[in-house]
């Protein structure tokens, strides 16, 4: 509660603290779903196709992880300075269910057949699409939280 | 400003910035274009200077991902278009708007001049025993010119006229 009124008070006061919370959540989602994509996009052989889906989730792997912690913690500073504005909308909680969905799929679903030797090719393609649809609806999310109070 | 204001009189962009629905949604696909191609752009620069991607090269990193790149500048230049001159009496006085746009110039000089010696070729930078100067000039300028970009776009909401 303390923490909470710490982090609201520093992000409600200084002018340009909200702003670049912001800033880094937007950075910071923008690396994670980007490097994310980039194995979507592999596996639905839009691009790398030298590579396996394996060899491309092990070169973005850590930038994703470390970027969605980015989002993560920017986006809990952005929910405490004004908990009383999320707790009525009505896109947030859908967002977090999304995201959690997403975050939850990325690292089970995704993963395995990201990392399968020889997956179906139709089965390749339909868990990209899904994970592209997931990242994709989570950033809608984020702007109609913002638009539909 | 008559100019700003005749833009966003066009009764076209009257409807969109009025509609509930269709401003939240361009610039969802404006903001899902920076994640997808934002992404891509990251990753060929992290490959050009040599912190990523080592075993892929840099003509798979740049030629493969072109095509989508343009794509996605194509439509957050669209969907930015249609955002702005919507607002158009809003946007004009802006500095954060008009640093976002000379930013964005910056990018196509920045294209004009690192494309013929580095994006056109890919192949001689492969063979190189080391990544030159030059490439990791041109892609850490990418990389703060995109940073930029994005961080003037989340401003342009922050500025008041007095």
């Amino acid at each position: 509660m303390l923490l909470q009124n710490a982090i609201a008070d520093t992000l409600n006061n200084t002018e340009w603290a909200f702003a670049l919370a912001e800033c880094v959540h937007i950075g910071g989602f923008a690396v994670a779903v980007g490097s994310i994509a980039l194995v979507d996009f592999r596996m639905l052989n839009l691009g790398l196709r030298r590579e396996s889906s394996a060899q491309i989730l092990r070169y973005t792997e850590l930038w994703s992880v470390i970027a969605l912690l980015f989002v993560v913690f920017s986006g809990i500073a952005l929910f405490l300075s004004q908990t009383e504005i999320y707790r009525v909308n009505l896109i947030f909680p859908i967002k977090m269910y999304v995201l959690a969905a997403a975050v939850i799929y990325n690292f089970t679903v995704h993963r395995k057949v990201a990392t399968m030797e020889n997956p179906p090719p139709v089965l390749s393609k339909i868990v990209a699409m899904v994970s592209l649809l997931l990242w994709v609806s989570v950033v809608f999310g984020g702007i109609f939280t913002g638009f539909l109070v | 400003m008559p100019t700003a204001h005749s833009i966003q009189s066009i009764d076209f962009l009257t409807a969109f910035s009025e509609s509930v629905l269709a401003y939240p949604i361009v610039l969802s696909i404006h903001l899902t274009c920076i994640a997808l191609f934002g992404g891509m752009i990251l990753m060929t620069n992290l490959r050009l200077l040599g912190l990523n991607f080592k075993g892929v090269t840099i003509t798979e990193m740049v030629i493969t991902l072109r095509p989508w790149k343009r794509v996605g500048v194509i439509v957050m230049i669209a969907t930015g278009l249609l955002l702005a001159t919507s607002e158009a009496e809003k946007y004009a006085p802006n500095p954060f708007f008009w640093t976002k746009m000379v930013i964005l110039g910056l990018l196509g000089v920045h294209g004009l001049i690192f494309r013929p010696i580095i994006y056109n070729r890919t192949e001689e930078l492969d063979r190189s025993p080391v990544i030159p100067t030059e490439v990791k000039v041109a892609a850490i300028l990418s990389l703060v010119l995109w940073t930029a970009m994005f961080t003037m776009g989340r401003l342009i909401a922050y500025w008041e006229p007095n």
